[in-house]
């Protein structure tokens, strides 16, 4: 446990200094709520709705910083660290280079959840955000994306053979669920066709629910998001586990 | 400490090593020597379980290779060639990172940095490190637990004269402790001064072994330099070879 916290601290540390991880995945989505707070503040979502723009745009904006650390952060960081030889270097000692990997998601993770707290807190204190649905379901289903997302994350540093494969990767990963799963732009005013596309992809699917579940839709059925990001997440880890080098 | 007996590992058509046989004892520091691509390092690697070797045996710490419990490497130190870490770390972290990987007491920071003259770099990004203050910190680092045997890969890369009889001076003083040592070389003063014995490895295969001293004699060369390039094939026939078609 001394050797993962110490791990975790370092891991973090080098992250904040790094500063890509700070812009892509807090600065930003603190940016793109304040943007859709200042242009539809409290418009309705559409004619007639319920709910505000905000309101339907805030579990999507949430999940920025998700997308940041797992299909950035953690694919590229583990395969730089097999690239260097680093993991190879914890083979030699009595710690497995898996507890680094562990650091590594645990710093990813908290992360995460600091960018997904500054948009609650941007969002609430700010513009007057009101969470209208159910805290714990909207809880779990967060970190079932998270999962997910971290899964394909760990698939792609284990594909990746070297830095310039994983980078290539990761921008094919994180670009498309970036710009249009709805995390930044709204997946409202995409054209049909475009939506088709989107709703092919697991963070599409993860906002989808969080969407369904924070706005309390009484016709929405979570049966069919769960089940596509609770597959993601089982086959990227088995697949990954089974192909995943340490050099 | 050590036996390694009738090593075989190719890598494809390669024999990268072939029925290598040695034993390295307590307290003795053991050179292997050889050009570039002799198998040296895919040696360490296959005594240290990072390869599997194709046929033979190594045991360490009493250990075979083929099941070296993790628990076994808080005793052993090492220093691959080339050491990469993560970006932007500083000397201090790293030092930290790499201490909090043991579980037995590791050394005193400030102690075992300011033997390598690294004292004062803590909050130095390791990357802004001069080349030979990186390989200073990377043997510093092969110590840091305090291991029974360390193993060093050109352990003297890249370092000034002055910087290489300090790091000459320690290692024998940790020797003198009891400290077991397998270190690789290109310097055969360094060769000469440190190892109780030596073996000179050849295209995957040992040429010779036995202490420096013994090895010249049987060579009938004068110096460490001129044996090691007698067995290493490199002195005659291949240099004038090269000398004519010059």
């Amino acid at each position: 446990m001394r050797t993962l916290f110490v791990l975790f601290k370092t891991e973090l540390t080098l992250a904040l200094r790094e500063f890509s991880g700070v812009l892509f995945g807090m600065i930003m989505p603190l940016g793109i709520m304040m943007l859709l707070g200042i242009l539809y503040n409290n418009k309705p979502a559409f004619e007639g709705a319920d709910y505000t723009m905000m309101q339907q745009a805030f579990p999507a904006v949430m999940t920025i910083g998700i997308c940041a650390t797992g299909l950035m952060s953690i694919p590229l960081t583990i395969a730089g660290y097999r690239e260097k030889k680093i993991l190879k270097r914890f083979k030699v000692t009595p710690t497995s280079p898996a507890v680094l990997i562990g650091a590594q998601f645990l710093s990813n993770l908290v992360t995460a959840l600091i960018s997904s707290l500054i948009v609650c807190a941007s969002a609430v204190l700010v513009f007057d955000y009101s969470f209208r649905g159910s805290l714990f379901p909207f809880i779990t289903s967060y970190f079932l994306v998270l999962a997910s997302i971290y899964s394909i994350g760990i698939l792609i540093a284990s594909l990746s053979p070297n830095m310039k494969t994983a980078n290539i990767l990761c921008s094919i990963a994180y670009f498309p669920m970036l710009f249009l799963s709805g995390a930044t732009i709204p997946y409202e005013i995409m054209p049909a066709g475009l939506q088709k596309v989107s709703s092919l992809m697991p963070m599409s699917q993860g906002i989808i629910l969080l969407k369904g579940i924070s706005l309390d839709i009484p016709v929405f059925s979570p049966v069919k998001p769960v089940i596509i990001l609770a597959l993601t997440a089982l086959i990227c880890t088995a697949v990954s586990v089974r192909i995943f080098r340490w050099e | 400490m050590l036996n390694v007996l009738n090593l075989s590992k190719s890598y494809g058509s390669t024999q990268a090593v072939k029925e290598l046989s040695f034993d390295v004892n307590k307290g003795e520091i053991f050179g292997l020597l050889g050009p570039n691509g002799a198998g040296k390092s895919t040696t360490l690697e296959c005594i240290l379980g990072t390869k599997k070797p194709d046929s033979g045996r190594t045991i360490l710490l009493g250990n075979p290779a083929d099941s070296l419990h993790p628990s076994i490497f808080e005793n052993i130190g090492v220093q691959f060639q080339d050491s990469h870490y993560p970006d932007l770390i500083r000397v201090g972290e790293l030092y930290a990172m790499t201490a909090s990987l043991y579980r037995k007491a590791t050394q005193n920071r400030d102690e075992l940095l300011g033997l390598f003259g690294l004292e004062g770099k803590i909050k130095q990004p390791v990357s802004k490190l001069s080349g030979g203050e990186r390989q200073k910190l990377a043997v510093a680092l092969a110590l840091i637990n305090n291991p029974e045997i360390v193993f060093l890969d050109e352990l003297t890369a890249g370092l000034d004269p002055r910087a290489r009889r300090e790091v000459w001076q320690y290692l024998e003083k940790l020797r003198d402790k009891g400290l077991t040592i397998i270190l690789t070389s290109h310097f055969m003063d360094e060769v000469t001064r440190l190892c109780d014995r030596i073996l000179i490895m050849q295209n995957g295969v040992a040429s010779i072994t036995g202490s420096p001293d013994e090895v010249i004699k049987q060579s009938g060369q004068k110096t460490m330099e001129d044996a090691y390039l007698y067995y290493t094939g490199e002195k005659g026939k291949y240099n004038e070879n090269i000398i004519c078609t010059v």
